[in-house]
């Protein structure tokens, strides 16, 4: 039985007097596809936002190979594997492609960041890993485009390559195809199976297609708690899913 | 030899080339020497603004520091002049570790309003605390020290434009130096942070911290520029820690327009110079700034440099045109 | 008198103009999420409005009725003519463009009336003391308390009562949603604006007989309106009187046991309910 990479234990994370996320427990195994799924409002960005320290915990544990991280402040657990994109694309809108793959690739080395005499070009490392990444991307073309000036599939792709670009263990994607059209959409289902193999994915998506296509396991949230968790075809067949969705939207998927 | 590579180049040829330039076209040694000095001022202003993402309405606190520190050591403590430069760069650099490690708690206009109390608070510190800074009066008979290394003098500074040799080299080496910085990965991350925060934190900065060091440079700068104005004038006067001044320094660094090092240059020259020049002409020359300042917001947000660039880019644009256009012609004859 | 009451006394007056300076730039805030650095020019025009009344001859209370109108009509202009046109840039630019309004109109200030101060009778109705027992004060000082409470008052009901109040603050919680309702939120940022402005300038026209008129008192109200919205919580009416007040009564106190440090010690609380209480001691979180 493999150790889970990612564990957390009763995440709770309140603004206020909201709860957004009540009692959240998840075990993410190594090299799979973990999917969080739910309807408008269950906490699923906020789990990600509390998981990856883009906001701070309320209460709760999270253990990464089993150290616990949850004291660590966001920009600290980059260093220990983790890395996102965001729901809303957050890039570097006046630096280039390669730049912002650049940047991203640089942000795991806590020291480097602050070298104040060497140019970037000069650290081999990260500057292949934007160019390598580019090409997995299909964003070669526009490398040196600035990044707000790309079109919205390939900011969608870009915000992708921000976070494998940090080289991880466990990448968390906020909803990557949001806003895509139809090819691109294939595409990008195509790129996050493919991740399997070097890193584990957590994956929050509305495309059901993607969710019960690629995901090994699923957990579907409602009001800030777990309501169901299993492969993807016990998730479909559950009846509480099904009226927490009102019965319409599991139907995706090729099976 | 990559583009940002002869970028640099070109940049520090211009800040040589104003230091060249100055002595032709001033008459007063001391009015080319304030371009400098408010230059260096800017810079460190811009650093902050252009590059971090902060505007910082409290560059008046390190530089009347830098003045308050130098006059001290000047009057004093009788050390060189080799040695109180660097003492003004330290001062100004823990200052504005204790301002920005308050400050950078917050962000957008909190941030903004926390460095105004910060030169509020200095200055009536400053007023306080009579017995060291003179109070009102400021510090007096600042003496302006030959440069000098043990013993071998190096430069003499009595003469205006003596002192302006002195202050031009200076200036181009902290122009250079700033320039490094900028190209460096340091700098490219603070342009990252400028650009998205929260990215920058996601991909695992420090932003707290990045923004505290780009704080103290700043702040080693702006203190460097008031030890050289104390001994400019041979005071150090109150107004230096003075709102007023903090608003001016941020003033020249928008006219000059924010994102390119020698932008700042122009905006200080621009600052200085046509203010000395109206100042005789019309006491209220400070509306016309007030006016300059609206039109930047609302048409000029890239300030001189960018009408600058703007008007370049047109010019080669119309080049190429009339290329074109003679082509046309030159076909259909 | 007892010293001390005098002080208190002293204090709220000197509290309720305080908190009259700072509710405009509350509000403005609030709804338009940045700081108007022309807030301080508006009390100065407000004060030599009162002082060029005084100059033509015209009644101070014709002064106390128009001055604020003219104030405000000159921060509508401002609003619609430059603001209006960059409300998409950062808002570092909105700084600077009220910095640039600020110095435009201080050196129109001191053009039109010289740089040095003057000063700006008490209207005679309110010349002299009240005298009720041991109980010895000021008139005019009386009423600018008095006056500034009903002013309060109105203002309190406008943000609260009115339906436009209603939007006004709805707006400063999110402008997206008002307008999504179908509301022209930038009609009310022009009012909202205006009204600032107004309420600076009516601060000016109730200062200038207590302490003159020079052409500098824009900037020092400035940097006590900012205090006090700082202190109270930015984009709160009952901070910005609360801590118009708590301002105004320490100052007052102070100025008999540590006159130096008074002006220190404001500035140094500032900072500290910055980093503690950084939404103020009234502000949302």
């Amino acid at each position: 039985m493999t150790e889970p990479i990612l564990q957390a234990r009763n995440i709770v994370k309140r603004y206020g007097r909201f709860t957004a996320v009540n009692g959240v427990s998840i075990d993410v195994l190594p090299h799979t596809v973990h999917s969080v799924i739910g309807p408008n409002g269950a906490g699923k960005t906020t789990l990600f936002h509390a998981l990856t320290g883009t906001v701070p915990l309320t209460s709760g544990q999270i253990l990464v190979d089993g150290v616990d991280i949850s004291a660590l402040p966001g920009f600290k657990r980059v260093r220990t594997g983790l890395a996102r994109s965001f729901q809303v694309t957050s890039l570097f809108p006046n630096l280039t492609v390669l730049e912002n793959l650049r940047l991203a690739a640089q942000g795991v080395d806590a020291v480097q960041a602050f070298h104040p005499w060497r140019r970037p070009e000069s650290f081999k490392a990260a500057c292949e890993t934007a160019a390598s990444l580019a090409e997995r991307l299909n964003l070669t073309l526009v490398r040196s485009r600035l990044a707000g000036e790309l079109s919205h599939g390939q900011q969608r792709r870009l915000e992708v390559g921000m976070a494998l670009a940090a080289r991880p263990k466990v990448i968390f994607l906020d909803e990557p195809t949001s806003g895509m059209g139809v090819d691109d959409i294939g595409d990008m289902k195509q790129l996050i199976f493919s991740l399997r193999s070097d890193y584990t994915v957590v994956l929050i998506e509305h495309n059901m297609d993607i969710v019960m296509d690629i995901s090994d396991t699923i957990t579907v949230m409602q009001l800030g708690q777990v309501l169901v968790e299993g492969a993807p075809d016990a998730v479909r067949c559950d009846d509480r899913v099904r009226s927490a969705y009102l019965g319409s939207m599991i139907t995706g998927g090729r099976k | 030899m990559n583009a940002s590579f002869l970028c640099q180049y070109r940049h520090l040829a211009m800040a040589v080339a104003t230091v060249v330039v100055l002595p032709l076209v001033l008459t007063s040694g001391s009015l080319a020497t304030e371009v400098l000095i408010f230059a260096l001022a800017a810079l460190g202003c811009n650093l902050l603004l252009g590059y971090t993402g902060l505007m910082s309405f409290g560059q008046g606190i390190f530089l009347g520091l830098g003045s308050y520190a130098a006059g001290l050591a000047l009057l004093h403590l009788r050390i060189p002049l080799i040695a109180v430069l660097p003492l003004a760069m330290i001062v100004g650099a823990l200052a504005a570790a204790l301002v920005g490690w308050f400050s950078i708690r917050q962000r957008g206009t909190y941030f903004v309003m926390l460095t105004l109390a910060f030169a509020q608070m200095f200055y009536f510190l400053a007023y306080t605390l009579r017995d060291i800074t003179g109070g009102d009066n400021g510090l007096l008979d600042i003496p302006r020290p030959p440069l000098e290394i043990l013993g071998q003098r190096l430069l003499p500074t009595a003469g205006p434009w003596e002192y302006y040799t002195l202050v031009a080299v200076v200036f181009v080496v902290v122009f250079w130096v700033l320039q490094r910085i900028v190209d460096s990965i340091l700098g490219r991350t603070l342009l990252a942070v400028r650009d998205n925060e929260a990215r920058a934190a996601a991909a695992g900065y420090d932003v707290r911290m990045l923004k505290l060091i780009a704080f103290m440079i700043s702040g080693a700068i702006t203190g460097l520029a008031g030890a050289l104005h104390a001994m400019l004038t041979g005071i150090a006067p109150l107004s230096n820690i003075e709102y007023g001044t903090s608003e001016s320094i941020l003033i020249m660094t928008v006219i000059g327009g924010t994102g390119k090092l020698f932008a700042s240059v122009l905006g200080a020259g621009f600052y200085v110079l046509v203010g000395d020049w109206l100042s005789t002409l019309w006491p209220r020359w400070l509306m016309l700034l007030g006016m300059l300042l609206i039109a930047v917001s609302l048409f000029m947000q890239k300030g001189l440099w960018g009408v600058g660039t703007g008007l370049l880019q047109r010019v080669r644009r119309q080049g190429r045109a009339d290329d074109t256009a003679t082509q046309r012609s030159a076909a259909y004859d | 008198m007892n010293i001390y009451l005098l002080q208190i006394i002293n204090g709220i007056g000197i509290g309720m103009l305080y908190f009259l300076m700072a509710v405009g730039l509350s509000i403005v805030f609030g709804l338009l999420g940045f700081v108007n650095f022309a807030h301080g020019a508006f009390f100065l025009l407000g004060a030599y409005a009162c002082y060029q009344f005084a100059l033509a001859g015209l009644d101070y209370w014709l002064a106390l009725v128009l001055a604020p109108v003219i104030v405000g009509g000159f921060a509508w202009i401002t609003e619609k003519a430059f603001l209006h046109r960059i409300y998409k840039l950062p808002h570092e630019f909105h700084i600077l463009l009220t910095v640039g309004v600020a110095l435009v109109l201080q050196e129109a200030v001191i053009l039109q009336w010289g740089i040095v101060g003057q000063n700006v009778a008490v209207p005679e109705a309110l010349e002299g003391v009240l005298i009720l027992g041991q109980f010895v004060y000021p008139k005019y000082r009386i009423f600018v308390i008095a006056f500034t409470a009903v002013i309060a008052l109105l203002l309190w009901c406008l943000l609260d009562k009115t339906r436009l109040g209603a939007i006004v603050r709805a707006g400063s919680e999110s402008t997206e949603m008002v307008s999504l309702l179908g509301i022209h939120v930038t009609r009310i940022f022009s009012f909202v604006f205006a009204l600032g402005g107004a309420t600076a300038g009516l601060a000016g026209v109730l200062a200038a007989p207590l302490r003159g008129v020079e052409p500098f008192m824009g900037v020092e109200a400035l940097g006590i309106a900012f205090v006090v919205v700082v202190i109270g919580g930015m984009g709160s009416f009952a901070g910005a009187l609360a801590s118009g007040l708590l301002v105004g009564v320490v100052q007052s106190l102070m100025s008999t046991l540590w006159p130096e440090g008074a002006r220190l010690m404001i500035f140094v609380a500032m900072a500290a309910v910055m980093l503690l209480r950084p939404n103020g001691l009234f502000g949302r979180t």
